[in-house]
């Protein structure tokens, strides 16, 4: 670069008296200004070949330094460590969040919901039997997160849930102090989502994350009538796992996740399952060859009581999933697939509950269409989830965001219900962040 | 056209053909990292995790800072081809990673490619994209998959 320097400098040193050689008078002051910038090239050029001099002895006297070749592109300028460490502008300071403190957003919704049943689809959010539609603001969510070290942060969900006749709960969603030791090693203490499935994890308790209006059932919140502990309190471990392009994942979790669930009729009775501690072991590969694409799956073993029996007789719960995901182009595609297996630890009668959900959708512009289907199979024999029985059918819909904070949803559910008739329904909703 | 005319042309020709580099190479995109990086290479797929955040840490500890350009620009729009997001998918996919606990906030999006290579100069951890024809003095260019921008071969454009 130096010799291309120089030779540039002899040409404008001949340009500049090709120029002068024509000249009138009154361009003597023009000769002048570019001598003496070619003047000032000469002096930088010395300058550079100085700060050359003095990094080519650094790197002798410290070989660790970075190779030259690493350190430029071919025919380029750049790349050049600085002689001292530059200070950051106060601005600049606070566009990349150095400085400590507590960082805010917040999910909402406003929902309208219309069954053709007077009986509620799920034990939630304001539906007591008889009411056919409702209006209801589902969960209010103000997140916050606070960086307390480069590796250690806290980050807290605060969901207001309405209960019935407009009254709220206050639910801690998540609250973790988490500690990033590598990419390797990611440690969380606290309430967290469980690891269970893909959705529990991506989307967590936001509406507007969600392409469609409401969680599948098997992935909906225990506190709303789901049938999975969706979130617990402990300790969890993340990590990539040496996989060169396979993308490997791990995640382990040792936690209480005791939950009472409402039954789905809108009875009114809970059951308190009264959970010991839980484990969950579970992987996922984003492979590099696949960009998009998401693999995985989990094991979850618990032991759970029926309330409404006896909180002596206790059941094992063991939880399977596996997932395909691809979320890439516009294309939304995700599947997943459940095996809930309770054990009824005294007299050894054992329930198994499959169930699976099936989602796609396209972005066109700042539409989403999508259709969804889903299954969950639970014995009525099963006392801890004989108000479910057998649940499926599908749902269509269409996602419209008016801006990148702003979106509506307009959703038609068509459910089937063992014992039950069949339920159709039509679900309005605006969701947005701040 | 007069000598004056032609040696102002030859002075600024000379002057593009010293101080910027190849056009072949100026429609490329450089990683560009903090000089104090000791990482010298970076594979596609590392990139693509690096620029979605899954990679959050350099090999040394330091945590990966990224910078991208603000949207609407060229250097934006080459990101978004390459995550393969568009840009109301891209900001909705790094809320949920800072509600997921997966990131501080969305990438600071840079007005300016001054204010990249500012950032790159300044937070050791940083790391951007800048077309070749935009690099400073400051910041250090890194190969993707053994290979420098303005090299055939090179994906990055």
């Amino acid at each position: 670069m130096l010799r291309v320097s120089t030779t540039a400098v002899a040409f404008l040193l001949l340009a500049a008296s090709l120029a002068a050689q024509d000249s009138a008078p009154s361009d003597q002051k023009t000769i002048a200004l570019l001598v003496q910038q070619v003047k000032a090239l000469q002096q930088e050029t010395s300058d550079l070949r100085e700060e050359m001099r003095k990094l080519k002895a650094d790197r002798a006297a410290a070989p660790s330094a970075v190779p030259a070749t690493e350190t430029a592109a071919p025919q380029q300028p750049q790349a050049t460590a600085e002689a001292s460490v530059p200070e950051s502008s106060p601005e600049l300071t606070a566009a990349m969040h150095d400085l400590h403190g507590i960082q805010w957003g917040g999910f909402g919704e406003l929902n309208y919901q219309a069954l053709d049943q007077r009986q509620p689809g799920l034990g939630t959010y304001g539906f007591v039997p008889g009411s056919a539609a409702n209006f209801y603001t589902g969960d209010f969510d103000l997140f916050l997160h606070s960086r307390l070290t480069e590796k250690t942060s806290v980050l807290a969900d605060i969901a207001f849930e309405e209960a019935d006749a407009q009254r709220y709960k206050l639910d801690l969603r998540q609250a973790l102090l988490k500690y990033e030791m590598n990419e390797h090693l990611r440690i969380s203490l606290g309430r967290y989502q469980t690891g269970i499935g893909y959705y529990n994890s991506a989307f967590r308790s936001a509406a507007w994350l969600q392409t469609t209006a409401d969680r599948p059932l098997i992935m909906e919140y225990a506190s709303n009538g789901g049938l999975l502990p969706t979130q617990a309190v402990g300790i969890s471990l993340t990590g990539a796992i040496r996989s060169g392009k396979l993308g490997l994942n791990y995640i382990a979790e040792y936690g209480s996740s005791d939950t009472i669930r409402p039954d789905l009729d809108g009875s009114g009775t809970f059951n308190d399952e009264n959970d010991g501690n839980h484990v969950l072991l579970g992987w996922f590969a984003r492979p590099d060859w696949a960009p998009g694409l998401q693999l995985g799956g989990s094991f979850f073993h618990d032991k759970i009581s029926d309330s409404e029996i006896s909180l002596a007789d206790r059941f094992g719960q063991t939880i399977l999933n596996s997932y395909v995901v691809y979320v890439a182009h516009g294309i939304e595609s995700l599947n997943e697939a459940f095996l809930i297996r309770e054990t009824r630890l005294a007299a050894g009668a054992v329930f198994n509950i499959p169930a699976f959900y099936s989602q796609i959708s396209r972005r066109w512009g700042r539409v989403r269409p999508f259709v969804r289907y889903q299954y969950l199979n639970a014995s009525q024999r099963n006392t801890i989830f004989n108000d479910v029985g057998l649940r499926a059918g599908p749902s269509f819909g269409a996602r419209y965001d008016f801006n990148d904070s702003i979106a509506f949803k307009a959703q038609l559910d068509h459910t089937q219900r063992e014992g039950l008739p069949d339920l159709n329904g039509l679900h309005l909703q605006v969701a947005f962040t701040f | 056209m007069s000598a004056r005319s032609i040696s102002v042309l030859l002075i600024t020709i000379l002057a593009s053909l010293a101080f910027t580099p190849s056009a072949a190479a100026q429609g490329d995109l450089a990683v560009v990292v903090n000089p104090g990086n000791p990482i010298a290479n970076v594979s596609l797929g590392d990139l693509r995790k690096l620029f979605n955040g899954e990679k959050r840490s350099w090999p040394g500890g330091i945590r990966v800072r990224l910078v991208v350009r603000a949207p609407g620009c060229r250097e934006r729009t080459a990101l978004l081809q390459f995550l393969n997001l568009s840009e109301s998918d891209y900001k909705q996919y790094w809320t949920a990673r800072v509600f997921r606990g997966e990131a501080d906030s969305e990438p600071f999006a840079a007005p300016s490619v001054g204010m990249v290579l500012e950032a790159v100069r300044v937070f050791p951890g940083a790391v951007s994209l800048v077309y070749v024809g935009d690099l400073k003095p400051g910041v250090k260019v890194i190969k993707v998959d053994g290979l420098l921008p303005g090299t055939a071969g090179y994906l990055l454009r």
